[in-house]
């Protein structure tokens, strides 16, 4: 059997909305073990961004168990979740959330100045992975000079420089063309097969056969 | 890492230049002010601080019950310094000081030079050090001069001063003197000014022969130096014996007048002011009292300006951090923690701060040698740069980016990592610190504004308050020449008397306001009358000295052309009249030790005081052969300078050695209000400059807001609102906050303002429409800083503004 790196047990989401109590997840049970590519599939609003979030510890859950690489993270202080994420977790974002103010180069390399990694090494591990999205005449450019497409390699990029195990993408190609869409969903199934472990949020069809497992999310229920 | 904030911190500033720029001009302008108001402020309260023995030396002063309460008396007579150190124990050093003016003549140059005349002491009590001569004693002789580096190079250009003779006139002879000792210039934060130095009984018979040994003459001040072992409090108890052997006739006079005594119960009672006090004590009015007001009121508008200036930068860090929600979220995905972010935010505002500063520097540079002049002040930069004090400045600056800077910072610090991806940002809570910040601002600056407003209305009010003479006609001038002042008068009169336009002329011991060369004396007389003490200011006059004043007489008569048949008639004002309270006051006397005197007249009350003292009971003397000091002449009202320039001639060729320092009255007048208008000026300029940076902060505020709405305000147009519903729209909002600083500040400036004119016994009255003025300019300018951008957005097309969404 292969290894499990992350597990949630009878994981809940809950918030106050007014005097309401609104559950956006509701008790999801679900196991994520290595190598795996998973599609997490669903109409608008029924909870794929929030669990993603959760997952990626960006957000919490209200309820139950989460344990990543063995450890537990709803008991976990705040610092230790994000030295934790820091380390194993990418993020792809639909609206690529480049950083206006900085050259592709250094939207790549801010997470690597978080990670304290020395310049020279940053210099390399930049360039090794601009070469590999074909993307090298472009590192001086400005996010907003590049086309969609461009951005998300971008993102993915950036998501990648820190070595992740895992990659959470929300709509990745939510804003791109059909051409665009099948290149990124290429690019994710060339990782996985590197080891890279994805859960990807989508709308499609076509981008869920990508993956390896679909999971369908309906009103904050696995159905 | 660091590269990359700088990076992006250049790369933002730049992407909001607009704003970038408003905060740096707003700041520099602050810092270059505020340094200036800092360094004059420091400046003026380092006076008198240089010297070694300064937290010993004390100025001594006696509390005398008077009439009007408790006096404060700095005047203390020949004998006292001796029989004080003789008698009293814990007084480790003393000295007697005087000051005036002398003539000093060196081969063919005559100069005027500023004199101190002291006791062999001085030199060791004060810190003047001795550069070159004897450093021991060097005015134990009364004919020993010393000087200072500045005079020396003035007299003797590039020679050896050391033994070299001067001569000086003394009593209208050339007295020789021979220079002993050379001392530093002194900085310039010292109060004591000085040319030369020379030993107190030096000084001419009036000033010195005539007072020895005589206790009830009292013509200079005198300072001590405390042992270390005793305490001010200490010592001043341990005098009572002593005050009451030497004033035995004083007090008892007191006690017989009724008059009051002090908190201890003493008529009259010696006290020590220390030495850093005396340049910010006030005798006039009663008690001593020592007030630091105008340096801290100047540090005070300094602090505020930079507060209004920082208060910009807060609002604006806080409404641009809307801007930057999606990076904040962004980078914590990235992995960065809270403190990295405060750290990159914080260093973007320590970058514009470091920017402001140097620019504020280089701007207070600048302007330097304008607000030295401005404000005759010798005040520079160097002033603050005294170690503990630099540090402070560093700190305050520290502290100052810190809070600023810092506060921006921890706001978005601390946002949560998906609500800034979503790039929602819960303004209200916000929106409340931004609009009281605000409201502080237009505060200061109403409450800056009407007090400039206020001080101008009082400082107008006294320069053109009727005083009872004729101040624009009459040209004032010292007699500061070789001559006698009667024969330098009677010359005068011959040379101008068939000018057509010179009406009169005549002369007197004390000059209305103040004059040219800055000098100023009074003397006070007091004696009995029908059993009880008197006091009055004693004057002593030419002949024709009502006629050119123009004083009104209500009783009697003048003094006659033939003055010597007056030598023994006196005229009073009203108010000494009052104080004599005699049913026939032209048959009453006055008897003095020497002789007695018939009141002969009685003239209408003048302010020949400044206007913060009440007419104060006066007799005009027309004694012969006393020392005149100043010339009036009264001239016609046709040419007022061409009646100048043959004043000045005249004088010139009566004394072609002396210059010529005259002005006409309300010149003096208006010098005695210099304080005043230093006052005004800064707080005038620190006004403006407050309400400038609020407008610049308003302006800002509403670059943001109409941004923010602009969406609103296209539906809002398509729905039907006119350009001036919408309008009212965006700046009602704004104007309630500046209604709002007018409300708080309005009171607040009106209490400080008639706390402030009660230092002034004649005073206008505070109105409400002078702070409705202050309030208006304020709503005024706001509303014009907000209308340029609001009316245009009111204006746009709203389809355009949509279209952009
Ligand atoms: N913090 C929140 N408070 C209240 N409701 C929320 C919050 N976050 C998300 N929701 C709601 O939860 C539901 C699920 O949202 P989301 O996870 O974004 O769905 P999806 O990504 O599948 O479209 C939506 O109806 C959304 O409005
Ligand atoms: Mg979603």
């Amino acid at each position: 059997m292969k290894n499990t790196l992350l597990s949630i047990n009878e994981a809940t989401r809950t918030v106050n909305s007014g005097s309401n109590k609104v559950t956006l997840l509701d008790t999801i049970n679900f196991n994520v073990e290595e190598g795996e590519f998973i599609s997490l599939m669903g109409p608008s609003g029924s909870g794929k961004s929030t669990l993603l979030n959760c997952i990626g510890m960006l957000d919490n859950f209200t309820d139950g168990g989460y344990t990543f690489l063995g450890e537990p993270v709803h008991s976990m202080k705040e610092k230790n979740r994000s030295k934790l994420y820091k380390e194993y977790i990418g993020f792809v974002f639909q609206a690529y959330h480049l950083i206006d103010e900085l050259t592709v180069y250094e939207n790549i390399e801010t997470p690597l100045l978080y990670k304290n990694i020395k310049s020279s090494e940053r210099k390399a591990m930049v360039a090794d992975m601009l070469d590999r999205f074909n993307i090298v005449g472009k590192k001086d450019l400005f996010p907003i000079q590049l086309s969609g497409g461009q951005q998300q390699l971008v993102g993915i990029a950036r998501a990648l420089i820190g070595q992740p195990k895992l990659i959470l993408a929300d709509e990745p190609t939510g804003n791109l063309n059909s051409k665009q869409s099948e290149e990124i969903m290429e690019l994710f199934a060339q990782l996985n097969k590197e080891g890279v472990i994805i859960i990807q949020a989508t709308h499609s069809e076509s981008n869920a056969a990508y993956g390896s497992r679909i999971i369908n999310l309906l009103d904050g229920k696995i159905v | 890492m660091f590269k990359n904030y700088i990076k992006i911190a250049f790369r933002n500033l730049w992407k909001n230049r607009t704003f970038t720029a408003l905060n740096v001009v707003g700041l520099t302008a602050a810092f270059g002010v505020a340094i200036l108001l800092a360094m004059y402020a420091v400046f003026q309260l380092s006076f008198d601080r240089f010297h070694e023995h300064g937290d010993e030396i004390y100025q001594v002063y006696t509390e005398d019950s008077g009439l009007n309460g408790i006096e404060a008396n700095i005047s203390k007579s020949e004998p006292f310094a001796a029989a004080l150190k003789d008698e009293v124990a814990g007084v480790e050093k003393i000295t007697r000081y005087n000051g005036s003016g002398v003539l000093l003549t060196y081969q063919d140059k005559q100069l005027g030079m500023g004199t101190a005349y002291v006791d062999p002491d001085f030199f060791e009590m004060f810190s003047f050090p001795i550069v070159k001569g004897d450093t021991k004693n060097p005015i134990m002789s009364e004919s020993s001069v010393v000087m200072t580096e500045l005079a020396a190079k003035r007299i003797f250009g590039d020679e050896e001063p050391i033994g070299q003779t001067v001569s000086i006139l003394r009593d209208e002879q050339q007295v020789p003197f021979t220079v002993t000792a050379i001392v530093e210039d002194f900085p310039n934060t010292s109060s004591m000014g000085f040319d030369i130095v020379l030993n107190f009984k030096s000084q001419n018979e009036h000033a010195y022969a005539r007072t020895i040994g005589r206790w009830d003459m009292e013509n200079h001040e005198v300072y001590m130096q405390l042992a270390e072992s005793v305490q001010p409090k200490q010592f001043e108890k341990s005098t009572t014996d002593f005050t009451q052997l030497h004033y035995k006739n004083e007090i008892d006079n007191a006690k017989r007048d009724g008059f009051q005594p002090n908190a201890d119960g003493l008529y009259r009672q010696l006290k020590l002011l220390p030495l850093a006090d005396v340049r910010f004590a006030n005798f006039n009015q009663g008690p001593v009292t020592v007030s630091r007001t105008m340096p801290y009121l100047v540090l005070g508008i300094s602090i505020l300006i930079l507060f209004i200036a920082c208060v910009n930068f807060i609002n604006m860090s806080i409404a641009k951090s809307a801007q930057r929600l999606r990076e904040i979220g962004m980078r914590k995905t990235l992995g960065a923690n809270k403190k990295q972010l405060f750290f990159q935010f914080w260093g973007e505002s320590i970058l514009v701060f470091l920017i402001s500063i140097g620019l504020g520097i280089l701007l207070a540079v600048v302007l330097l040698p304008y607000f030295q002049t401005l404000f005759k002040t010798q005040a520079s930069l160097a002033t603050l740069l005294n170690p503990s004090l630099l540090l402070v400045l560093i700190l305050s600056v520290l502290l100052i980016t810190l809070i600023a800077g810092g506060y921006p910072a921890l706001l978005m610090s601390r946002l949560g990592t998906l609500q800034s991806l979503k790039g929602k940002l819960d303004v209200n809570g916000k929106n409340h610190l931004r609009n009281s910040l605000m409201v502080l601002q237009f505060g200061i600056a109403i409450l800056l504004i009407s007090g400039t407003l206020v001080l101008w209305d009082q400082v107008e009010f006294m320069r053109t308050k009727d005083l009872g003479f004729n101040k624009d006609q009459v040209i004032a001038f010292p007699l500061n020449g070789q001559l006698n002042d009667q024969q330098a008068i009677e010359l005068l009169r011959n040379t101008l008397q068939d000018k057509p336009n010179i009406v009169s002329v005549t002369a007197s011991n004390n000059i209305l306001g103040l004059g040219k060369d800055g000098s100023r004396s009074t003397s006070v007389l007091g004696f009995e009358h029908q059993g009880r003490g008197v006091e009055t200011h004693m004057v002593v006059v030419d002949a024709d000295y009502i006629e050119t004043l123009d004083l009104n007489i209500i009783e009697g008569r003048s003094f006659r052309k033939n003055l010597a048949s007056d030598s023994l008639s006196v005229i009073i004002n009203e108010a000494m009249a009052k104080q004599m309270n005699e049913d026939d006051i032209l048959a009453s006397q006055i008897d003095l030790d020497d002789a007695v005197y018939s009141v002969v007249g009685v003239i209408k009350d003048f302010n020949f005081q400044e206007l913060d003292q009440n007419i104060a009971p006066m007799t005009l003397f027309a004694l012969p052969n006393w020392n005149l000091r100043n010339a009036y002449v009264k001239v016609s009202s046709q040419n007022l300078e061409q009646a100048y320039t043959d004043v000045k001639a005249a004088w010139n060729s009566i004394e072609p050695n002396a210059e010529f320092q005259g002005s006409f009255l309300n010149e003096n007048i208006d010098r005695t209000l210099r304080h005043e208008r230093t006052m005004i000026t800064m707080i005038g300029s620190g006004s403006i400059l407050a309400i400038i940076l609020s407008c610049i902060g308003l302006f800002a505020m509403s670059l943001l807001i109409v941004a923010q709405r602009k969406k609103e305000i296209g539906v809002r147009k398509i729905v039907g609102a006119s350009v001036s519903a919408i309008t009212i729209l965006l700046t009602k909002d704004f104007l309630k906050l500046v209604v709002i600083a007018f409300l708080i500040a309005s009171p607040i400036a009106w209490w400080a303002m008639s706390k402030w004119l009660q230092n002034y016994a004649y005073r206008i009255e505070l109105n409400i429409w002078i702070f409705l003025a202050a309030g208006g300019i304020a709503v005024l300018i706001a509303m014009l800083t907000i209308a340029v951008k609001t009316i245009k957005a009111a204006t746009s097309n709203p389809v355009e503004s949509l279209r952009t969404e």
